[in-house]
């Protein structure tokens, strides 16, 4: 066997020229395929922090019904009871109780369906950073209260500038309408388009009582200290409060759970796509070796080397090809990940853009053990693959024919 | 005591059966004793190289069958063909013998290391080898490396290491300038004495055949002549 190793070792470097070519297109494809992967894989990250640390936290507490229909009769009688119990807790970072109806908020240029979330102003400081939103104007003022928040975006459509009013109204508990006239203290804005589309927040106690819930709460939203404690906080909770919908992020915004496995499964489509395009020129490199070596092959038959040996020489020789490329490209691509990762990619200038996916504008790429495994797997399938057509190749050469030239 | 190597019998090629034949070779019989240096002699196109493709295993005849040692080969099929011919028969090619990535040394030990011999064998008949073709300076070289002769002559000493039954050899002097062509006859005739290896060869060069103690002569795919040499023929040549 060794033979067959040393000449297939020496073949490769008998055409340095194409060798290279094709090392330096490994090199290249796994280093593209490889930071892709990572790219994806800090997109993702980013989405899920800034989804669960300024929107969803990561377990949300409601009345079994309301996640359903949305009325503000599905409440948390004994809300702010547990919501004290809740704080308590060590594992919990930061909790705050909610109102929320759907509604509608008009000024003089027209109106817009919204939801209205009636926020305890220092729990939702902690909690989701609300006030770090605010680009005009200020957050809750102690002594005020119908104030509201409103976004850039339905500041820009309804024409309301900061301190100037809109109206909000809403159905109460007993489905009689409602209307309030609020002073746009601030003006915030999030990296998600959407969702500021749709959402305007107001001091609790400034709506509870008009809702007809007051002291009352539809939401409980916790932030743990750590994901990784999820799963247990979710069961204590449940245990804690056994008629209480409980979910935590994954089940609030399936969505974002399909943004990994969707983002997973595009990041190795792209990565195959690579490899597949890798292992169609390595086969057309390996054919054309094969195809002026007939003559060469055709005497090694006609010497009483076997079939199986000539198979075994050519996917060798097909699979230090692309062997020799590979540890250039990992390292290309690891180091890119390592730098890119401390760096962090700045995607200000396109941060528009980007926005209204939800995606924040900083990326940090990184990439899993599993996943760095997978890749592996990847390649050693694309080299077993590619070797089998020219060595199959060679096998059809009959010795005859080819010494005859 | 004489012992057949080769028995070819009622050998026939045709080539383009269906639209218009070609004999290649018609019906030929052919005995080769062990020790025999026969040469093939004939025009261009009279069927030598197809005679010796037979003979060796690397292409099926359309008649007749060949037993080498008692073993029809022209039954045996794919890897079994090989492996018989790995044990059995070498082969001189009339140029690029030689497997261009490996060296001298290399290339001549490379069946014995097909065959899985052991290591000081091959060391040992190598270095042996290496110097009854008197290229022990040259162990490292790549054929490249090495002038037309100087690759013929490794490339029968690769056909001789392992001790085959028989040597086939098809124009290996077609390449070679006179000396050179003198110097690899010299060698084979050499180790055709002192190792008792058979050698089959086909050549156009007069001055070859002359040195053959059998000369085959075909024409049209036939054996029109079988003969040794005259006397005078060989003191004329033989040094
Ligand atoms: N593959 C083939 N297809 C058709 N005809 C062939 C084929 N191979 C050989 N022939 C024919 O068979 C005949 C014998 O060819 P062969 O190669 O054995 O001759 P040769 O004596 O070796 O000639 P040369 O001295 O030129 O090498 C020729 O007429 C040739 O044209
Ligand atoms: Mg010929």
């Amino acid at each position: 066997m060794s033979v067959l190793t040393k000449i297939a070792r020496r073949n490769i470097w008998r055409s340095k020229k194409r060798s290279l070519i094709i090392m330096i297109a490994v090199s290249i494809g796994l280093w593209a395929g490889i930071f892709m992967i990572a790219f994806y894989n800090g997109m993702i990250e980013q989405r899920i922090n800034s989804a669960i640390t300024s929107e969803l936290s990561h377990i949300q507490l409601h009345h079994a019904m309301f996640r359903k229909e949305y009325e503000i009769k599905y409440e948390l009688p004994e809300g702010k009871k547990m919501l004290e119990m809740i704080s308590n807790d060590p594992d919990i970072k930061a909790s705050a109780g909610r109102i929320i109806i759907k509604g509608m908020i008009a000024s003089a240029s027209g109106s817009n369906g919204i939801t209205i979330n009636g926020v305890m102003p220092k729990e939702e400081h902690l909690l989701t950073k609300l006030p770090d939103k605010i680009i005009e104007g200020k957050y809750f003022d102690n002594h005020q209260t119908n104030e509201i928040l409103i976004s850039k975006k339905i500041s820009k459509k309804l024409k309301i500038n900061l301190n100037k009013k809109a109206i909000v109204t809403f159905q109460d508990k007993e489905g009689n309408l409602a209307s309030i006239a609020f002073r746009v203290c601030g003006i915030y804005k999030t990296i998600n388009g959407p969702y500021d589309d749709a959402n305007v927040f107001v001091k609790i106690n400034a709506i509870d009582s008009l809702a007809g819930i007051p002291n009352s709460l539809n939401e409980i939203a916790i932030l743990l200290q750590s994901n990784s404690t999820l799963d247990n906080n979710q069961k204590k909770l449940q245990q804690n409060f056994p008629n209480i919908e409980i979910k935590n992020w994954k089940e609030i915004a399936p969505e974002l759970g399909l943004t990994v496995s969707v983002g997973n499964q595009m990041a190795y489509i792209l990565m195959g796509i690579i490899l597949l395009a890798l292992a169609f020129g390595i086969i057309n490199t390996m054919m054309m070796s094969v195809l002026e070596r007939t003559w060469e092959i055709g005497m090694l038959l006609a010497l009483g080397m076997n079939k199986f040996k000539i198979f075994v020489m050519i996917v060798l020789e097909t699979i230090f090809l692309i062997l020799i490329g590979c540890p250039l490209g990992l390292l290309l691509a690891l180091t890119t990940i390592v730098v890119t990762n401390h760096r962090g990619i700045d995607f200000s200038k396109y941060t528009e853009v980007y926005s209204s996916f939800g995606y924040k504008s900083v990326i940090y790429p990184s990439l899993t053990m599993g996943q760095f495994g997978i890749i592996m797997l990847l390649v050693v399938f694309t080299a077993l693959f590619s070797a089998i057509f020219p060595a199959i190749r060679a096998l059809k050469i009959n010795p005859a024919e080819s010494l005859k030239k | 005591m004489k012992e057949t190597v080769i028995d070819a019998h009622n050998l026939s090629k045709i080539y383009d059966e269906k639209t218009i034949p070609v004999y290649a070779l018609n019906n030929v019989h052919l005995h080769i004793q062990r020790g025999e240096f026969t040469a093939i002699k004939g025009p261009s196109g009279s069927g030598k190289t197809t005679l010796l493709n037979m003979i060796g295993g690397l292409d099926n005849p359309s008649g007749g069958f060949v037993e080498i040692n008692d073993t029809n080969i022209t039954a045996l099929k794919g890897n079994r063909l090989i492996d018989f011919r790995l044990n059995n028969i070498g082969f001189v090619f009339q140029s690029y013998n030689l497997i261009p990535v490996l060296t001298a040394k290399e290339n001549i030990e490379f069946i014995m290391l097909l065959q899985n011999r052991p290591k000081e064998e091959r060391e040992k008949r190598v270095a042996e080898l290496l110097k009854q073709i008197g290229m022990e300076d040259k162990v490292d070289k790549r054929p490249v490396e090495l002038s037309g002769g100087q690759q013929q002559r490794v490339a029968v000493a690769r056909a001789l290491a392992p001790k085959p039954q028989f040597i086939l050899a098809d124009e290996p002097t077609a390449n070679l300038d006179s000396i050179a062509a003198e110097n690899l006859l010299d060698v084979m005739l050499k180790l055709n004495k002192e190792e008792n290896i058979t050698f089959v060869f086909s050549t156009h060069d007069q001055r070859v055949i002359n040195r053959a103690r059998r000369v085959i002569t075909l024409e049209d795919g036939k054996i029109v002549a079988d003969t040794a040499p005259t006397k005078i023929e060989h003191l004329l040549y033989e040094k």
